[in-house]
């Protein structure tokens, strides 16, 4: 059988593959058949019958709803008959029967499938005298999302997202004829982290956006082609803005990294790029106050006391701390500016040089992906290793959730969380933190007793670990741990992730040890990889925002590359590695005199940081709003936004994609920060002469031979990907040697941090709206923990440690293992650093605020 | 020669004197403005003017069309959401801003023609010179509330 159908629609003939529908075989040929149940994303119902066609039968011409029905060969089909037009009319007259005429007052009139499809189809004139069916309005199905449910035409194209994408039936169709209507099920919100996606395919104005709530027209916004800056996905996103102000974000197809979805976070949390909070003009610290100034005034200052500072301490006194939440350009001129200006690789960012990092990231994302009509995903078995994707990177949670329900893919998840994914098929194996080496050995070993052939000499260093180790240390049963590592051996092609909470500290190399182990033993080490969770992680790394490395990963040793890069920007290199970004504020105020912070915040991180910050003899931070770290500062420089400049970042699968300019305040003097890194490089005696951050964008390409090529005009809409081979560094087993588990006594939990998606941070607590949905300074206790305390939900506890206290309130969850305790980092006046030291597991204890005790005693 | 002139001249004279006997019993045309009202047809199109219903509540809801209706780029709305213990509007929106920027405007009543409750209607009021570039952008409080309140729904 052929797989191409040949098909005549309104006597033209169209060639397609078979199984298409009919309604996309037409687009083919450029004619409209109307629709508003059918989406290209989502399965055919042929539920609102406005796709009536018709189609040559033995019986004669039939209607037949073309969003339904696939090719046939020699399938005959006409959609201009007498007949399909008399029940277009007619099924648009009863669609209208009900909708009421709320166009000027609805956020959709502009841009409607209703309104379009009643002018190219419609009757013309209205029959209805009656008055309309009066339903709900302005009812409120979570924080963000506003359902009319008078203006819904029943289409189900939102319940059948929530459950064929979010896997979330969240939504549900209520009452029966006239009366259905789409409604929450049993009262309780949608709060599935894509759940905005709904609000882009509603074809009426039935499902609208909270947040952007008449804020915009659609046609008087200008739409600018971008990049959400949220996390590592780099979803592509379209910013659409009026009179200078960023009104609304809807996602932007792009079938290589989120097909058209984008989280909620993504979607709504934009409230921060206009806020007032912002900082607009430079701020100078004179008698203990931070004043404002101008430029010239805080550029000359900066450059005086760096340069007095360098004379007095050396070069190595200075710091510069770079972001990766901003875009390689400012990443790359930071380091530049470090190295060639200052003269130190004292250069790093949060989760820089302390992470154990596999550079390239995923090798495609495509890989895991599951379009409705496309191919199953190439990666049959997906290993996430101390990732959620369901809090840190939504939609990569949306791929894999399709890529198991409609793929076939098999998921095994190691976590100490019992993370929201691991209610799909495959292994779970929830370890303790720190036990992190042992469970990576045993899966090797495993994997070794499952795979034929010869054993590498892997053997010997994984020998000696054992069930009882397992299920004593790491506390996973070891059947679990035999199943995945067969699952992994026996797979044709898997896709190992592990994210920065595995990475990070002394326990970060034996993982990333182990994992290559693994990796190799079972013949998947191509697609080993490491995901940082920021929007540009990947791109500061590349970039050389790291203290051992030069941009494009060359070691600073290397004396070919440094020769290289000082050809290219003039001066001598400095080769000593650097101090990492831990090191820098351990350090602040002892070896580190002045810092040079651009887009960081460490002083909300640990209390430790932010004393130190105060002790130093230069502190520059270069921020959007005035942050704890920016409060300490003696100078501070106001930046712009990803949304306000030109720039580029690179996601978690290598693809480096555009971000350009699409508003920005004509009364700020913020600046964006290539150009003050540039003014303050000239003050020292530099001259980089960027013209524009364009100029910038060329420089990186041809300065790294791994960005060679990735030029502003070549990117594009879509990014581009580059060639990870020659960073992808040779394997090699190496043993992997488990650490001693934090001291703990029976009373003491296991410290579990993470990142969650709606955390404290500036950038999603500035959206007012959602508020409620934040995480709150909160610690997560199993309800057996909490009983076994003698404290309840909403209450506060106090966790404490040798390093410090936290006071927290309580809430409960199965997900957390018992004995452990759950504070994700970000939260709202809780620094969940105070309690670490360095490693990412500590122990803890937990007890009661007092008063509650007493308060309990005396009931 | 002269003569036929001098009668020729007479005759002429005679002519234009007797157009103006003719008219010196007429009402003169010339209208004393300011100190007398200047006759205005009812669809005369002078200064904005934003109304309200007989409850009080504003009849501009911000769906911003006559924004997209003006030729000239001439009216600014921003719309917002109606507090529903205390609406400005009917319904669930309502213009947080409405300014008319007279400098621009062209007086060609598309805005009237697009508004969907008649809530804005060029009125009578043509006296808008001014001292200042400033006022002359009509903003929502000076369009709520005309200083001469005489305005009639034009019937089409």
């Amino acid at each position: 059988m052929s797989d191409q159908v040949t098909l005549t629609i309104d006597g033209r003939q169209v060639t397609v593959p078979a199984g298409t529908l009919v309604v996309d075989a037409a687009a083919a040929l450029r004619i409209e058949i109307p629709v508003f149940c059918s989406h290209p994303k989502l399965d055919p119902v042929a539920c609102c019958r406005m796709c009536l066609v018709e189609i040559e039968g033995p019986r004669g011409p039939m209607l037949q709803t073309a969003c339904s029905v696939p090719v046939r060969e020699g399938m005959v089909v006409r959609t201009d008959t007498e007949q399909v037009k008399a029940t277009q009319e007619a099924n648009l007259a009863f669609i209208l029967l009900n909708h009421p005429l709320d166009c000027p007052i609805c956020d959709k009139g502009g841009e409607c499938p209703l309104q379009d499809q009643t002018m190219r189809f419609g009757p013309g004139i209205s029959q209805l005298v009656e008055p309309k069916r009066r339903k709900q309005k302005h009812y409120l199905i979570s924080d963000t999302i506003v359902l009319d449910q008078e203006r819904c035409v029943v289409c189900w194209r939102c319940i059948r997202y929530l459950e064929e994408w979010e896997d979330k039936p969240q939504l549900g169709l209520f009452e029966r004829g006239g009366e259905t209507i789409i409604d929450i099920q049993d009262g309780k919100p949608v709060d599935a982290k894509t759940g905005g996606n709904i609000i882009d395919i509603c074809p009426v104005g039935a499902l609208t956006n909270r947040v952007a709530r008449f804020a915009f027209r659609p046609w008087e916004i200008e739409r600018t082609p971008s990049i959400c800056n949220h996390c590592s996905i780099g979803c592509n996103v379209r910013l659409d803005s009026r009179t200078h102000k960023l009104r609304r974000i809807i996602g932007r197809e792009n079938m290589a990294v989120n097909d058209q979805w984008i989280c909620d976070k993504g979607r709504f949390a934009h409230a921060w790029v206009n806020h007032e909070e912002r900082l607009t003009t430079p701020l100078l610290r004179k008698n203990g106050q931070l004043v404002p100034a101008t430029w010239g005034e805080a550029v000359q200052y900066v450059a005086d006391r760096l340069r007095a500072v360098k004379q007095q301490h050396g070069a190595d006194a200075v710091g510069g701390i770079g972001s990766a939440k901003l875009s390689n350009e400012a990443n790359y001129l930071l380091q530049r500016f470090m190295r060639q200006v200052v003269g130190t690789n004292n250069i790093d960012h949060r989760d820089g040089g302390a992470v154990a990092a596999l550079p390239g990231g995923i090798p495609a994302l495509a890989d895991v992906m599951k379009p409705q009509y496309g191919p199953n995903p190439k990666v049959d078995t997906i290993f996430l290793f101390g990732v959620d994707p369901s809090e840190e990177l939504p939609i990569l949670d949306l791929h894999l959730k399709r890529a198991v329900r409609r793929g076939g893919a098999k998921l095994i998840i190691a976590h100490p969380r019992q993370v929201e994914l691991t209610r799909y098929n495959g292994p779970y194996l929830r370890y303790r933190p720190g036990s992190e080496a042992t469970l990576l050995n045993g899966l090797t070993k495993y994997a070794l007793a499952a795979t034929e052939g010869d054993k590498p000499k892997v053997e010997q260093m994984v020998g000696d670990v054992t069930d009882a180790h397992l299920a004593d240390l790491c506390g996973v049963d070891p059947d679990a741990v035999q199943a995945a590592a067969t699952l992994l051996a026996t797979s044709k092609s898997a896709l190992i992730v592990y994210g920065p909470m595995a990475a990070r500290g002394e326990t970060g190399q034996a993982v990333l040890n182990g994992l290559t182990n693994l990796a190799m033993v079972t013949g998947h080490y191509e697609r080993l990889a490491y995901v940082g969770l920021e929007a540009n992680s990947h791109g500061a790394r590349d970039l050389g925002v790291l203290p051992t490395h030069l941009p494009g990963y060359a070691a600073v040793e290397d004396a070919e590359a440094r020769s290289r890069f000082a050809a290219k920007w003039g001066g001598d290199l400095p080769t000593r590695p650097g101090l990492s970004y831990k090191a820098m504020l351990d350090a602040a105020g002892s070896a580190i005199k002045a810092l040079y912070i651009m887009g960081a915040n460490p002083a909300s991180e640990r209390p430790v940081w932010a004393e130190n910050l105060e002790k130093l003899d230069l502190l520059v931070v270069q921020e959007l709003f005035l942050t704890e770290t920016a409060a300490k500062a003696h100078v501070v420089l106001p930046a712009l936004s990803w949304a306000e400049v030109d720039g580029t970042f690179t996601n978690l699968e290598r693809r480096v994609q555009r971000a350009p300019r699409a508003v920005r305040d004509p009364h700020s003097k913020a600046a964006p920060d290539w150009m003050i890194l540039d003014h303050l490089a000239s003050r020292l005696g530099s001259r980089w002469g960027y013209a524009d951050e364009h100029a910038v964008t060329r420089d990186i390409s041809e300065s790294v031979p791994l960005y060679a090529g990735l030029t502003w005009e070549a990117l594009g809409d879509q990014g581009l990907q580059y060639d990870a081979a020659p960073v992808r560094p040779r394997p090699a087993y190496r043993k992997v040697v488990q650490a001693p588990l934090p001291a703990a006594d029976s009373a003491s939990f296991a410290l579990v941090t993470g990142t969650v998606l709606y955390d404290g941070g500036d950038l999603f607590r500035l959206t007012r709206q959602m508020a409620n949905m934040a995480f709150g300074a909160t610690a997560v206790l199993h309800p057996a923990d909490a009983e076994k305390l003698g404290v309840e939900a909403g209450d506060p506890v106090v966790v404490s440690n040798a390093h410090g206290e936290l006071t927290l309130q309580v809430k409960l969850d199965v997900q957390v293992p018992p004995g452990a305790v759950w504070i994700p980092e970000s939260l709202p006046g809780a620094p969940v650093g105070a309690l670490l030291n360095g490693s990412d597991a500590a122990a803890v204890s937990v007890r009661p605020v007092v008063e509650r005790q007493a308060a309990l005693a005396a009931d | 020669m002269a003569i036929n002139s001098f009668i020729k001249g007479a005759l002429e004279i005679g002519k234009a004197m007797g157009v103006t006997l003719k008219t010196l019993r007429e009402k003169p045309v010339t209208t004393e403005y300011p100190r007398d009202p200047v006759p205005l047809y009812p669809r005369f199109r002078g200064k904005h003017e934003l109304r309200r219903y007989e409850n009080g509540l504003e009849r501009c809801i911000g769906c911003m069309l006559c924004e997209a209706a003006c030729p000239t780029g001439a009216i600014y709305v921003e719309a917002a959401e109606n507090d529903p213990a205390n609406p400005t509007s009917p319904g669930e929106r309502y213009a947080k801003v409405y300014e008319v920027n007279l400098l621009r405007c062209v007086f060609c009543g598309d805005c009237e023609e697009a508004c969907p409750t008649e809530a804005i209607v060029l009125g009578h009021d043509f006296a808008m010179a001014n001292y200042n570039r400033r006022d002359f952008i009509l903003t929502k409080d000076v369009l709520l509330n005309p200083q001469e309140a005489h305005v009639v729904i034009r019937p089409e």
